[in-house]
């Protein structure tokens, strides 16, 4: 008798007899999976961050697509000629430099004490960019102007509606875990802003603030505010009929911001409501015992226990708030001219000049700017637990 | 609860519940009540809060002016086909991450997670460019190719918008499923391997099943999701019949001229769908939106 030596089966003769190990049989069931996000994903940032380093219009082909280096950050950050020089102001630099030093020292500090380093990185950040960008060299301008209206466009409306939104959002979710016969119709209305298109949205906004038949003019006139902003504010932003809310700058930011906390307070207050469910409902039967206030209960217990929920909901919102696009698209476009373009609707308005190029460039800001903000927030949650 | 609710909190409790109502539905409210005015209604001082003279005239508009129909059967078609796949891929991949020993597990996991916090804004000019048809030259010229070998140009098609939305929801796909496999109790698949059902088997014939409410729930999430994308059916589907409803509702303004009522109509339209599905899977979404978000 022949005594064959035993042999592992192999994967393909594994796959044949359908008997393969846990771990293979995972590896072949995650990989449609994988490989989506690999080809929608991966590739393309991979792809975007080459680009950004290529001169390309689609309009312009006889240009071709020459490798320009750093040329299109140089551009967004010093404009097309980089004017920016050390020596120029060398005294206020080099001062504003020995000040960064204390403050990094305070940082690696702080990430040992692990309390206030969010704080202490985004404060390096912006002396940084001072130091950068506002003291710009001879007859140097702050780069790409459009592009750094839009960042402070962009950042306002991160700074507002996040705030907002959680504002508006925890009330939500505190009403909506109340029990009442109106539940079901108090669900609808949590779950209606978010489950509607943000083009939807700034639509129906930009219906509610125009200017001479809304119907939010028209109930400000019923209380009688009309004739008080007629008085109170500036001649350019108020009509004899109200507000000029789309027509004007401040106005109009202040309406978009509304628009955007509307529709994204929805998904704060679900995210919320969640964090609240899994509250042990003894905690608070234990706190009534020890006779606490209804006051008392939300600080001590609801708002230290839902600070994950909270974690996760910040994540999400400021990343949806940094690509704000929608909603300004479908009231604004950016308007009054380009005074509130966000970063979103500047690199979809480049693209669609085809200067496919810059537009990479841009995206690849905005992509290291969502990047660094969840890094801070991840290290932030991590570090203070 | 033992704590008596006084009649002052009472009031006050049912007071916010109203204006949370109201917060949440007078938009979409007045939206449809605009879009049954009558155009020289709608630009007539003090306003009017019921119409005077209903009129469906707006909603036949909205089919006459754009081809609407068409719009909403694309908004279907991709919906519908980015949900169906998404759920498939996001199914397997839970069921390897939930009920599989693998190694690596959670490194896999936490990675689907962060690709959820890519800003899809980024992928707008690459993705761009690779469904317009990409070279592939190490490829091209080998000898079984005659060519340059490219990718197929998949603008103006489904698969244009097919492909993002799926790798776009696929991430909270994965991460509901995934926790609603791990809740099954390990027996029934292993009674069902017993009975000479294969694994994936098993997957298919036990546990989705008794997942049932997980798949709706995912299926919805990504649905509402695709449905409601809007900044790359704008840029990838430019021909006018290759609009999804979003988009299309933005073509009803021209140069200057404002047609509220027809848009409000429209937009009226396109937000049914989605309130029968809230009104009939409340609990659902709910569940799901909060077992992707607090895991995550």
């Amino acid at each position: 008798m022949i005594k064959t030596p035993y042999k592992k089966p192999g994967f393909w003769q594994r796959l044949r007899t359908g008997n393969l190990t846990e771990a293979q049989l995972a590896v072949l069931l995650l990989l449609p999976a994988l490989l989506t996000l690999a080809v929608v994903m991966l590739y393309p940032v991979l792809n975007v961050l080459w680009q950004s380093l290529h001169f390309e219009r689609l309009n312009q082909p006889f240009r071709g697509t020459p490798f320009i280096g750093l040329e299109n950050f140089q551009k967004i950050l010093w404009g097309q000629n980089m004017t920016w020089s050390f020596t120029h102001l060398p005294l206020a630099r080099i001062i504003g430099l020995l000040t960064l030093i204390p403050a990094w020292l305070m940082m690696k500090r702080s990430l040992i004490d692990r309390r206030s380093a969010l704080l202490w990185t985004f404060s390096i950040i912006i002396i940084f960019g001072v130091l950068m960008g506002f003291m710009p060299g001879e007859g140097g301008r702050w780069g790409d102007a459009r592009f750094w209206n839009a960042f402070n466009v962009t950042l306002l409306i991160i700074a507002v509606s996040v705030t907002g939104s959680f504002m508006l959002g925890l009330p939500l979710a505190l009403l909506a875990n109340v029990k009442t016969r109106l539940k079901w119709l108090v669900r609808l209305a949590l779950l209606l802003p978010w489950a509607m298109p943000r083009v939807f949205t700034g639509l129906t906004f930009a219906w509610l603030f125009q200017s001479d038949y809304g119907v939010i003019n028209d109930l400000l006139g019923r209380v009688g505010l009309n004739r008080v902003f007629l008085q109170v504010l500036p001649a350019s932003v108020v009509s004899d009929y109200g507000i000029l809310w789309l027509a004007r700058e401040v106005p109009a930011i202040i309406a978009e911001n509304i628009a955007i906390i509307w529709k994204s307070s929805s998904f704060v207050g679900l995210i919320l409501l969640a964090g609240l469910q899994s509250i042990d409902k003894s905690l608070y039967e234990a706190a009534l015992v020890d006779g606490a206030n209804a006051w008392q209960r939300f600080w001590r217990i609801t708002l230290p226990l839902l600070r994950p929920a909270i974690a996760v909901a910040l994540i999400f919102r400021t990343l949806t708030a940094i690509q704000a696009f929608d909603i300004p698209f479908a009231m604004t476009n950016g308007g009054p001219g380009r005074a509130l373009e966000t970063l979103g609707l500047y690199i979809y308005k480049t693209a669609n000049g085809l200067n496919i190029g810059y537009a990479a460039g841009l995206s690849v800001a905005l992509f290291i700017l969502s990047l660094s903000i969840t890094v801070l927030y991840l290290r932030w949650i991590y570090t203070d637990d | 609860m033992t704590e008596r609710i006084s009649l002052a909190d009472r009031v006050f409790l049912n007071i916010a519940l109203v204006l949370v109502i109201i917060n949440g539905l007078f938009p979409a409210s007045w939206l449809m009540i605009t879009s049954f005015k009558r155009d020289a209604e709608l630009t007539r001082r003090p306003i009017t809060y019921f119409p005077e003279h209903l009129t469906f005239d707006n909603y036949v508009q909205v089919f006459t002016k754009n081809p609407f129909d068409l719009f909403l059967r694309n908004s279907l078609i991709v919906s519908v086909s980015a949900t169906i796949i998404c759920v498939l891929f996001a199914a397997l991949a839970g069921y390897a991450l939930g009920r599989l020993r693998l190694p690596g597990r959670r490194i896999i996991m936490t990675g689907i997670v962060m690709t959820s916090m890519f800003p899809a804004l980024v992928l707008l000019v690459p993705l761009y460019r690779l469904f317009s048809g990409v070279n592939i030259p190490w490829l091209s010229g080998l000898w079984f190719f005659p060519d340059v070998v490219s990718t197929p140009n998949l603008l103006n098609t489904y698969w244009a918008l097919i492909i993002p939305y799926v790798a776009l929801s696929l991430p909270i796909a994965t991460l509901i499923l995934t926790s609603f496999f791990q809740l099954i109790p390990k027996d029934l698949e292993s009674a069902a391997t017993v009975d000479g059902a294969t694994r994936v088997g098993a997957l298919f014939r036990v546990i989705m099943p008794l997942s049932a409410p997980g798949i709706v729930t995912a299926s919805i999430i990504v649905f509402v999701n695709s449905w409601n994308e809007f900044l790359l059916a704008l840029t990838f589907n430019t021909s006018l019949n290759m609009r999804t409803v979003p988009v299309g509702i933005t073509f009803y303004q021209g140069e200057f001229a404002f047609p509220w009522a027809i848009i409000s109509a429209a937009v009226t339209l396109g937000i049914i769908p989605l309130v029968v599905l809230i009104i009939f899977f409340q609990r659902r979404i709910i569940s799901g939106l909060t077992a992707g978000g607090v895991k995550g």
